[in-house]
């Protein structure tokens, strides 16, 4: 400013000095050097304010601004300005130097980036897809344009996967790995190793499991297996990631698609066989408990009703003794007549066949194949 | 007219130091190496990133390399296996420039696309003689320790990287793995086949097995109640056994005596006999029947 200031001073000076030695009428000369210097004089304010604000402009070019979601760089003359940590703006309003004196490079902070596997697909557009409306299935799968894993039982499988992770050092990231040559500089070259990775745990988990285990047995250990393995490169190749979620996703080949389903129908089918016949062993052994707790429990109460029916004998053994000694024939004859008397009511058919006169019995036939009526009124307890 | 002087010769003298500046400095990137050439001649250690001051051209040139990690895919190439078996191997490369002076020495004007394509060469000799070396049954098992998926990968990478030093094409290989690993175009139609044929198998297995085994399980279940039943019977006995073991303890009762036992117990025998069912004849000597005897019989009164 005050360069501008003392050039402003001499610009008076000078204006004043030139009228006073020529106190002439003014010739059109003078008059058009003056209009001319006058002419200059304004142009060269307006040049001068135009420079000016060339210079504001071109400073607050370098006014720049950090979202929420990035930190930032700033190189000069192509190296970091600050080291490590320092290094990283945080968001808000930030001002450098305008190019080509510094370059602002911005970097995303930790946030949750996603790949998808590129191997182990079969060709088909995300159209194709969203429709449904896949290209039909050749007999065969060509090599670069067909993608596929081959699996430790030396079997043909599609598989894809979606991978999670986050960048753990994303200023290492940006400037250690490329998309390509002479790529800016960037997220997508460790995004690109980052896939690569996830395709080759892909062919290298399939390539040590089985078809059925990919497919059915083993859904989520193939799943784990593949994450593993991208954590295990990852670490290796040194990219500086750490992996948030992988999910997998695999199909038998499409030209095989119904001969699979069969597969799982037989199974299924077997399964259903095994659960009927393990219905029917829990039922067969129910019964069979049932049936020999019954035995059980009857022998149990025959025994009771042995001992009882034993013991009240010996009680009326022992009353009747008394009696019995008294005149045991009597006795005999009155017990005995009394058992037939009621032995006869119960008994349906009665017969009397009185001797013949010469004492030999009568010969007596009878059909014996009918059975006899069961009584109407017949006393429980008598089988 | 002086001040008017100032203003050109300022204005021209930042156009000047501009100018001069764009001559005579270079910038080096932070993720990029530099290498000078003095009239074709490559002089001094290349140049890191910052800013550098050069002769302008054509006395010097700048040549500048991205020292990033570049990923590069392969192209897949058939090979054969130790067991003859012809495989489809792609691998991708993690790849950077480890010395820019001996790159720029190796590749005319340090170009990528050549460096790539000696890569390439290199890659397709590293992968059929490695491939070569390895029945199938190395890229692919159950046993995850006859796999051999990753020494093939680093047998590779060695590879290449010793090519790489000794030639002194000042590339260092990051990492390298396979990108694809798959079978000539027939042979797929063919894994089909067996496929399919294997499929049959799991078919017939399930159903076969489903069968034997559910045949199975049903005699077992038979067998078990059975012996169930016939446990339950011979416990049945031995509480009978019990029962009568525990009833002879009153026999001594009857000792006393046995003639009314006896009776008592053809008594009851005959009572027992004499069912609803029973057809009963009698003839007059059984009482209370002789008590018809001589009454109205035909018989003769002895």
């Amino acid at each position: 400013m005050t360069m501008s200031d003392e050039h402003e001073h001499h610009h008076h000076a000078h204006a004043h000095e030139l009228p006073v030695p020529a106190p002439l009428p003014m010739t059109p000369d003078d008059a058009g050097s003056q209009a001319m210097s006058e002419a200059l004089r304004s142009s060269f304010a307006i040049v001068k304010f135009v420079m000016v604000a060339l210079v504001i402009l071109f400073l607050a070019s370098g006014i720049f601004q950090v979202g929420p979601q990035e930190q930032a760089i700033i190189l000069r003359f192509g190296k970091t300005v600050g080291t490590e940590q320092q290094a990283l703006l945080g968001p808000g309003l930030h001002w450098a130097f305008p190019y080509p004196i510094d370059e602002v490079v911005k970097i995303p902070i930790r946030q949750i980036q996603s790949v998808q596997s590129t191997v182990g697909w079969f060709a088909e557009t995300p159209e194709q897809e969203l429709s449904g409306n896949l290209p039909p299935a050749g007999s065969s799968l060509v090599p670069g344009v067909d993608g596929y894993a081959f699996t430790a039982d030396r079997n043909i499988i599609h598989t894809r996967a979606a991978l999670y992770y986050q960048v753990d050092d994303p200023t290492r990231a940006v400037f250690y790995f490329s998309d390509g040559p002479g790529s800016p500089l960037g997220m997508a070259g460790v995004s690109n190793a980052v896939q690569n990775v996830l395709n080759n745990a892909l062919l290298y988990t399939a390539a040590h499991f089985g078809v059925d285990q990919v497919l059915y047995s083993d859904v989520g250990g193939f799943q784990d297996a593949v994450e593993q393995r991208v954590i295990q490169l990852a670490d290796q190749e040194r990219l500086g990631v750490t992996i948030r979620q992988c999910s997998v996703a695999s199909i038998p080949p499409r030209q095989l698609q119904e001969i699979f389903d069969q597969v799982t129908d037989a199974r299924q089918n077997q399964a259903k066989v095994l659960d009927d016949a393990h219905s029917y062993e829990n039922q067969v052994t129910n019964n069979a408990d049932a049936q020999a707790s019954t035995i059980i429990n009857e022998a149990r109460s025959a025994g009771v009703r042995y001992v009882q029916s034993v013991q009240a004998d010996a009680k009326a053994f022992s009353d009747l003794l008394p009696n019995y000694k008294i005149n045991p024939n009597l006795f005999e004859q009155e017990q005995l007549v009394q058992m037939m008397g009621t032995a006869l009511t119960n008994v349906q058919f009665k017969g009397y066949m009185p001797t013949t006169a010469n004492g030999k019995p009568t010969d007596l036939w009878l059909l014996l194949n009918r059975e006899p009526p069961e009584p109407k009124t017949g006393a429980a307890g008598q089988e | 007219m002086k001040k008017r002087n100032l203003i050109t010769i300022f204005t021209a003298a930042v156009l000047v130091v501009i100018f001069v500046l764009l001559l005579f400095t270079f910038q080096v990137r932070q993720s990029q190496v530099a290498v000078v050439t003095t009239f074709g001649k490559i002089s001094g250690p290349p140049c890191s990133p910052g800013l550098h001051l050069r002769w302008p051209w054509p006395i010097q040139q700048v040549y500048k390399f991205d020292q990033r990690i570049q990923t590069f895919s392969d192209k897949f190439s058939e090979n054969l296996t130790r067991d003859n078996i012809n495989l489809i191997v792609s691998v991708y490369v993690g790849w950077r420039i480890s010395d820019a002076t001996n790159f720029l020495n190796s590749f005319p004007n340090g170009s990528i696309e050549a460096a790539q394509g000696q890569l390439q060469s290199l890659l397709t000799s590293a992968k059929s003689a490695v491939v070569g070396d390895h029945p199938l049954s190395d890229f692919v098992n159950a046993d995850l320790q006859q796999l051999k998926f990753d020494e093939i990968q680093d047998q590779i990478e060695q590879t290449v990287q010793t090519e790489l030093r000794t030639n002194d094409y000042g590339i260092q290989v990051e990492f390298l793995g396979m990108a694809k690993l798959g079978l000539p175009e027939s042979v797929t139609e063919a894994v089909f086949t067996r496929m399919k044929s294997e499929r049959q198998v799991l078919i017939s297995q399930a159903q076969n097995e489903g069968r034997a085994e559910a045949i199975k399980i049903r005699a077992n279940a038979d067998r078990q109640a059975n012996e169930t039943l016939a446990d339950a019977e011979a416990q049945a006995k031995q509480i009978e056994g019990q029962g009568v073991a525990e009833a002879a303890k009153t026999l001594p009762i009857f000792q006393e005596n046995p003639e009314l036992a006896v009776f008592m117990l053809r008594i009851k025998a005959l009572q027992d006999s004499l069912n609803q069912r029973s057809v009963l004849i009698f003839d007059q000597r059984t009482p209370p029947f002789d008590l018809f005897n001589g009454v109205w019989t035909n018989a003769p009164n002895p």
